[in-house]
């Protein structure tokens, strides 16, 4: 049986849309099909069809498969700036691949980040494209591949009908910073400082913690890699091109792809400082005083039964105090944690007294439980602290007074107009 | 009572509470008209303020001046807590365990914040329905706490209806059409009267 009048149907249909497939393989496909598997000739000439749209990216239209590559196609592959590449397109870029990452699968040829002067994009070249691999640093032109999206993040794909030209191109490429509070999905370039750093919550992870600058604080996570070094805590860095992930409507930074400098200077950093008045409305179990687990670096709030969920009973717990509770100011509800010192000067309960409390008193821990509470619930104060997560992190809070000039300028405000 | 919504909370980050409003007793008992959002059974309750807010909690700071057991096998507690415009009718039962124990142990008169949430009820067919507030917390506090609320109170009330006024929101439209005979100008009145009991 004769095979190559189909296979030449079919790459008659791919070559209108700029792809090169090879006949020999499609009518290897299609024998296979046919006399190995019994298929009927329309139906392997549609499922070999098929099988290059997925490879390609182009979407099946229709069941016939006729009308479908072609059209997929039509838009053309319109040579773009990066910036301007968006999800379901077929593009021309020309750009300068500025980070390689390593293949997270044995199906990926070559993962990095390709930018121009307009913005930078992550692309992804799968194994059965057989592209030449890029270099770092070196520009190229590639025609004819496809943005998609991959975790809500755009990514370019290149595919066996990209075509891949090294140019000769030797702009410095200046990467457009951004603030904190500008990123968005994608790749992004900042200037900011390492305001914290976390203890790592995973083997494979180098370090993580928060990057700030004057708008605002974000995430950050370094895997370890060969060759990829932490961060000084409180330094300040230009990170370039780093992956912008969002997560559970929270943006995060993988600084795994990023090329990232140490510079001098200070950044004075907004870390969310909110400051929230109204009033307390409750208090929430698990305020007063509480045990946490003694074992470096845990730090959990231990059960009644001096249980930690890690580490098990530990009776030589330490003692802390904490208020959880919902501020109130009549619009909206703040969640706010306060912390030890800032329960002291608001309730006038040492730790100590609170300790003497827990450790004679019939009630125990709940004694000092309602103890503050009955300070606390239905008084107005003003918290200062972090917001995260809507939970302000109060480090500083203060009794609202009453003001007799806020008392003068209602009354104006209430007998005014009537 | 109130934990299973803390715990909703933290998983559900889009998981807001319902803020407490600030209303004085003269506005919070001409309520009428009381509404749920959404179909859900666990969808929230409302009552719609005259000044065209609606309010699924509140909080109050007054002088609690009564207080009274009632019930032997469903026991509850009743009380009155009285601000510078009229008087609240609270109560707790045994839904509200913490509450109730609060407000035993609590003697009359007494300065004290509550919040809680407010619902029309009718003590039959024939009369007219009455609001109270069931009490999620109450607790004594100072007189000072008790002027500040009357400036915020004073000062939401005047936001509601310089809000009303420009008559554009959802809840001012459905107030309007609730209760045609109410003008909430009479509350800038009230709010004065409030602020002017306020001694410095």
């Amino acid at each position: 049986m004769d095979f190559s009048e189909a296979a030449d149907r079919i790459s008659r249909k791919f070559s209108k849309s700029g792809q090169t497939v090879d006949q020999k393989k499609i009518e290897g496909k299609l024998r296979r099909l046919i006399e190995e598997f019994g298929v009927q000739p329309a139906e392997a000439e549609r499922s070999v069809t098929n099988e290059l749209n997925k490879e390609f990216n182009i979407p099946v239209m229709g069941a016939g498969g006729s009308a479908g590559s072609g059209g997929a196609g039509s838009g053309g592959t319109a040579e773009k700036k990066i910036a301007d590449a968006a999800p379901g397109e077929w593009v021309t870029i020309e750009g300068k691949i500025v980070a390689l990452a390593a293949p997270a699968s044995p199906a990926i040829a070559q993962s990095g980040i390709i930018a121009d002067d307009s913005g930078a994009l992550r692309f992804v070249a799968w194994a059965k494209a057989n592209a030449p691999a890029m270099t770092q640093g070196s520009w190229y032109r590639i025609e004819s591949a496809v943005v998609d999206e991959f975790k809500g993040i755009a990514s370019l794909k290149i595919h066996s009908g990209t075509t891949i030209k090294e140019i000769e191109e030797d702009r410095a490429l200046m990467p457009a910073t951004t603030s904190i509070g500008e990123l968005h999905p994608g790749i992004g370039s900042i200037r900011a400082k390492v305001v914290q750093e976390w203890d790592a919550s995973h083997e494979r992870m180098l370090q993580s913690g928060l990057l700030g600058d004057e708008t605002g604080t974000i995430k950050f996570v370094i895997w370890k890699e060969p060759g990829k070094e932490s961060l000084a805590p409180g330094a300040v860095y230009n990170i370039f091109y780093a992956q912008v992930d969002e997560y559970n409507g929270r943006l995060s930074l993988n600084l795994n792809t990023a090329m990232v400098m140490q510079e001098e200077g200070d950044i004075a950093v907004n870390g969310g400082e909110a400051a929230v008045s109204g009033a307390i409305v409750h208090v929430a179990p698990g305020s007063g005083i509480i045990k946490r687990c003694p074992v470096e670096g845990c730090n959990r709030a231990l059960s009644r039964q001096n249980y930690c969920p890690v580490h098990e009973i530990q009776l030589k717990f330490v003692y802390d105090m904490r208020i959880k509770g919902w501020l109130d100011d009549g619009e909206k509800t703040h969640s706010v944690l306060l912390q030890r010192d800032v329960v002291e000067s608001l309730t006038g309960i040492s730790l100590d007294a609170a300790k003497e409390i827990a450790e004679n008193n019939p009630l125990g821990m709940d004694e000092v439980f309602l103890q503050m509470r009955d300070k606390v619930l239905g008084r107005y104060i003003t918290c200062h602290g972090r917001e995260i997560d809507n939970r302000v992190l109060v480090n500083k809070c203060e009794p609202v007074v009453f003001e007799s000039e806020k008392h003068t300028a209602l009354l104006n405000r209430a007998g005014g107009a009537s | 009572m109130s934990t299973p919504a803390h715990e909703m909370g933290r998983k559900d980050a889009s998981f807001e509470r319902e803020p407490a409003r600030r209303v004085f007793a003269s506005e919070l008992r001409e309520c009428r008209y009381q509404f749920k959002d959404g179909e859900d059974e666990k969808s929230p309750t409302f009552v719609l303020l005259p000044t065209g807010e609606r309010c699924n909690r509140v909080f109050i700071v007054g002088t609690l001046t009564e207080k009274q057991r009632q019930g032997d096998q469903n026991m509850f507690y009743r009380g009155r807590v009285v601000d510078p415009t009229g008087t609240f009718f609270i109560m707790a039962g045994s839904y509200q365990p913490e509450a109730m124990q609060q407000l035993a142990k609590i003697e009359t008169p007494a300065f004290v914040a509550v919040i809680g949430k407010p619902s029309l009820y009718r003590k039959d067919e024939a009369s007219s329905p009455m609001i109270s507030i069931r009490v999620e917390s109450i607790n004594v506090v100072d007189k000072e706490t008790r002027d500040l609320w009357v400036l915020d109170t004073a000062e939401h009330t005047l936001d509601r209806i310089e809000a009303f006024a420009a008559g554009t929101g959802v809840d001012v439209v459905k107030a309007k059409e609730q209760y045609p005979t109410i003008d909430p100008v009479t509350y800038r009145k009230i709010a004065y009267d409030a602020l002017a009991q306020v001694k410095i």
